[in-house]
């Protein structure tokens, strides 16, 4: 069992993120093995081919138009909701401090991170807010994103039907590039949340708070002892593999960041390239393996939030044929 | 306390079974009914327009005869380019402020217990902090 610290979320956030995780992992995997076919070729194998992969990518894609707008209408009459979504605003000057203690925090300028930047609360729960300075920059970032990525998913629904509103087949063309490159932000953005939220070392392998819902975990009130940090984070012990998966998964992650980007440059929009390319895209060496790189983190990313679900169910029954609930803070074994 | 606890105690009438249930109901409607609208586009007609990417040659689209051409289109394309580089830059670099922050909290925590050597470079806490015992 990982370390559990405070709750944030209720069980339908919790229920909600992981069915939207999955069905992101559906669209990427689809959309740019369709993308970088070149180097994905045995993604695009995997779901179908040529036909069934866009299948596929279509049907995920309409579970993403029924799960954001279920989220918006939860977010208007959901009790409470509202309040969350005030939460989830930017404050910019807490924010802005949050990212400059952050940069401080990393050449040990500073001594905590900012209660804006903090993952892990521990004894400073009061402090943190509900959402990080990123996590409200992955939620509106996100957001815009998903917003133009449906309303152009459904222009080109159609290419014929497409053309017939864009009057040309070559702004049909444009379309499918806008589609494709936009995703780009997306897919190096989850990237980052993974590793983010897979690897921080109290939470190692997975940030559970996002898989067990906030009134199934219990809360200590016990207050620090005077010669422990505001968080008392020293008092959880590392995993042992924690060093070497945390720096693998930080390659990994760059890797993939960096490989997706150059790739969607050099085959900008392709399956729809902006200049005809007979034969398809790129060929290097090199970025067929970073983007290889980049699609195992995020079956890396699948592979945790599928494991937090895991423990989150083995510890609902530990839970259950249990009396006396252990302290939130307590390290145990699995 | 900015927890969401508060959705418990929020007492407008709406309990969260139903709103879960109306917002489901909504969500699904709205997805089956943009689904209908490009239905309309005549998406059957656009299979005929596909080739396999692993045949010689060929990949998904390569039926088109030109590329984007339109200029103005084609400028929104490297916008989108250009936004995907500054975002990209932005976001390596809050992986790289996120690794950093990682392993100096890393080396506040108690060290594994099967693995007491430092051996990268790996800060071990000073023996007072060892005594304090394990939370665990």
């Amino acid at each position: 069992m990982t370390n559990l610290d405070h709750g944030k979320f209720t069980r339908t956030t919790t229920l909600f993120h992981s069915l939207l995780a999955l069905d992101v992992f559906f669209l990427f995997f689809t959309g740019y093995s369709a993308m970088f076919n070149d180097e994905l070729w045995w993604l695009l194998a995997l779901f179908g081919g040529a036909q069934g992969v866009l299948a596929v990518h279509r049907i995920a894609g309409l579970v993403l138009i029924a799960l954001t707008v279920f989220w918006v209408v939860m977010l208007v009459i959901g009790p409470g909701r509202q309040g969350n979504l005030r939460e989830a605003l930017p404050d910019f000057q807490a924010d802005t401090a949050a990212f400059k203690q952050d940069l401080a925090f990393v050449f040990g300028q500073a001594e905590e991170r900012h209660p804006n930047a903090r993952q892990f609360a521990g004894h400073s729960a009061d402090d943190v807010p509900l959402l990080s300075y990123i996590g409200k920059g992955v939620v509106w970032i996100f957001t815009v994103e998903l917003v133009l990525l449906m309303v152009s998913g459904l222009l080109i629904w159609s290419k014929t039907g497409l053309m017939d509103v864009m009057a040309t087949k070559a702004a049909a063309i444009a379309f499918v590039a806008f589609h494709g490159i936009l995703g780009v932000i997306m897919l190096m953005g989850v990237m980052f949340h993974i590793f983010e939220h897979g690897f921080h070392p109290a939470f190692y392998p997975v940030e559970l708070k996002a898989f067990i819902p906030k009134r199934d975990i219990p809360h200590s009130e016990s207050e620090p002892a005077a010669d422990e940090s505001v968080t008392g984070i020293e008092r959880l012990t590392l995993r042992p593999s924690w060093t070497w998966a945390s720096s693998l998964a930080g390659v990994a992650t760059v890797i993939g960041i960096v490989s997706v980007l150059v790739a969607s440059i050099v085959d900008s929009g392709y399956p729809i390239p902006s200049e005809l390319t007979v034969g398809g895209g790129a060929t290097s060496l090199l970025l067929t393996v970073g983007v290889n790189v980049g699609i195992l983190v995020l079956f890396v990313g699948l592979l945790l939030s599928v494991y937090g679900n895991v423990l989150r169910a083995r510890y609902e029954a530990q839970r259950h044929g249990q009396t006396e609930p252990t302290a939130g803070h307590d390290t145990t074994d699995d | 306390m900015t927890d969401a606890t508060s959705v418990r105690r929020d007492d407008r009438g709406l309990s969260e079974t139903t709103a879960v249930l109306i917002s489901a109901v909504v969500g699904i409607l709205v997805a089956l009914g943009s689904l209908v609208v490009v239905q309309g586009f005549g998406v059957f007609y656009e299979t005929l327009n596909r080739v396999g990417p692993t045949v010689d040659a060929g990949g998904v689209g390569t039926e088109w005869v030109a590329g984007a051409s339109e200029p103005m289109l084609a400028l929104v394309i490297k916008l989108l380019h250009v936004a995907d580089l500054l975002m990209g830059l932005f976001i390596l670099l809050m992986l790289f402020v996120h690794w950093g922050a990682f392993r100096r909290i890393a080396e506040r925590m108690q060290p594994a217990a099967d693995r007491p050597t430092a051996t990268d470079g790996w800060t071990t806490p000073s023996e007072d902090d060892a005594n304090r015992g394990d939370a665990g």
